[in-house]
């Protein structure tokens, strides 16, 4: 059944619709005349066939009331940047700039500028939103400027100059920190910084001296034109290529170095091929996927891998060798995903409504929930069969060094009860059935491959 | 004429201008100055389309 992607409303000139296995953009007039104008240009057959922007096929009868219609191919994961990383919100900064420059060269222009017009596609950000180019009209200035400025490039200075994510913020507020909010973050000795002094500093008093004033016409008539546009792009490309983040060497980016990580790494791949093989997964969904070995795996084999961590420095490290690769990355507490939010709710929705699955992996992962996390084994072996599909799930008993370090400063009752393995193989027969089960070398881990009953 | 459906911030666009150079300063300028002169004769109940380009009303006075 067709039904209208519940976060495109806010252009009325183009609206997506999504069925079972078909994105299709409807049109009006205007968002028509504007597909003709893009469609003729030299500068979409070259950004297509570069990977930059995703293809889009004229429909010869568009939907009754619609004045157009184009199909998609459809995005394997749609993941939102509150969900990337510092490298993967850059790249979709400069392709947005890139495209950008390279429409008014070619007499068109693109109408906003957030993040969540791109997706990640292979390891490659693609532009998605077909309906945001339009003719650039003489005079016009970048109207998207002020939303770049908050939705990408003031993010990525959080992170780049204050080492501070950007993420839970652009979770909070999807619109991203104002010019206003940022001069209060940087410290002083960051607002001399010539980019800072005048995309925060002269940006945040322009807005408050100017509000709600008409400007446009002024500039029109004042002769403003796409050059100045093409010399503040420019400007902009360059701050933002030069802009870095070096993760630090703590956290789950040491994690390959723990001894049972190389110990039992070939068996656990061992025993997902054999999962993989007895199910045929077309989507594997890798939760807590670390370095996203298995993810690899199960993209080898076949399947599209969504990986989902928590720790940014590792992702980061798996974004960069990820092109070519059928695999999405996704920045995601598990013991707090990414919600519903947006208009009414249901605009941006939740991690797990997009990342729909046929398998899951949960490889060391269930005793972070648990003791880390303080989840009761309950609500994890319960979270687990709502995916409502096969699991390899790896239980690690409370006498595991990990666990033991996990606990190092609780007492035990402090702690949820049936947390051993007699409780656990209890709590999943309620719910799946073991089709097989391994147990690893150091006789604290056991590896399940479980079936939802 | 309001085309887009993003609010583009009134302060963020005369900036853009600042940013485009030496050309885009001379644009600010004079956008910025006929906004000032358009503010005034609104506010003395002169019909700005009509006087906007008298040469003895200037932006300074």
């Amino acid at each position: 059944m067709t039904a209208a992607d519940p976060g495109s409303f806010r252009d009325p000139a183009s609206r997506v619709l999504i069925d079972a296995d078909r994105v299709v953009r409807v049109l009006d007039q205007r968002g028509l005349n504007a597909w003709k104008a893009l469609a003729d240009s030299q500068f979409f057959s070259n950004a297509v066939s570069d990977g930059q922007v995703i293809a889009a096929t004229e429909l010869p009868d568009p939907p009754q009331g619609e004045s157009g219609a184009l199909e998609h191919p459809r995005v394997p994961m749609i993941t939102y940047p509150y969900e990337w990383t510092f490298s993967m919100l850059k790249d979709a900064a400069m392709l947005q700039l890139d495209l950008l420059a390279r429409a008014l060269d070619d007499g068109l222009t693109i109408k906003d500028a957030t993040p969540f017009n791109i997706q990640f596609i292979e390891g490659r950000p693609v532009f998605i939103d077909i309906g945001s180019f339009e003719p650039y009209r003489e005079g016009e200035p970048w109207i998207g400027y002020r939303q770049f400025t908050r939705q990408f490039l003031f993010p990525l200075m959080l992170r780049a100059w204050l080492d501070v994510p950007f993420q839970p913020w652009l979770r909070g507020d999807m619109e991203g920190p104002t010019a206003a909010q940022m001069r209060n973050l940087l410290p002083r000795g960051k607002r001399s910084k010539p980019s800072v002094m005048v995309h925060v500093g002269l940006q945040a008093r322009m807005e408050e001296r100017m509000a709600g004033e008409a400007v446009r016409d002024e500039l029109q008539q004042a002769g403003f034109n796409a050059g100045i546009i093409l010399a503040n792009v420019e400007k902009l490309q360059n701050l933002i290529s030069g802009m870095a983040w070096e993760p630090g060497a703590d956290g789950w980016a040491a994690y390959d170095s723990c001894s049972h990580v190389g110990r039992d790494r070939e068996t656990k791949a061992g025993f997902l091929r054999h999962a993989m093989s007895r199910h045929r997964p077309e989507r594997v969904l890798d939760l807590g996927a670390n370095d996203a070995y298995f993810s690899e795996i199960a993209s080898d084999g076949g399947a599209h891998a969504i990986a989902v961590d928590s720790d940014e420095s590792i992702l980061e490290r798996v974004y960069k060798e990820s092109a070519g690769k059928s695999m999405s990355l996704a920045l995601s507490e598990l013991a707090n995903p990414s919600p519903d939010q947006g208009w009414s709710g249901v605009e941006r929705p939740s991690l797990f409504a997009r990342a729909d699955a046929d398998l899951i992996i949960a490889y060391g992962l269930i005793h972070h929930l648990i003791y880390s996390a303080s989840i009761p084994p309950s609500l994890v072996v319960g979270w687990l069969r709502r995916f409502d599909c096969p699991v390899v799930v790896e239980f690690v008993a409370p006498d595991d060094e990990m666990v033991k370090t996990l606990t190092s400063n609780k007492h035990d009752d402090e702690l949820h009860p049936g947390r051993d393995e007699a409780a656990f193989r209890k709590l999943i027969a309620g719910s799946f059935d073991i089709a097989s089960e391994k147990r690893l070398g150091s006789g604290t881990r056991v590896l399940f491959q479980l079936a939802p009953v | 004429m309001i085309f887009g459906y993003l609010d583009p911030g009134s302060g963020s666009l005369i900036l853009q201008a600042l940013l485009g150079g030496i050309a885009g300063i001379g644009v600010a300028y004079k956008a910025w100055k006929h906004k000032r002169m358009t503010k005034r004769l609104t506010k003395e109940g002169v019909d700005p389309s009509s006087s906007v380009d008298d040469p003895s009303v200037t932006a300074e006075s």
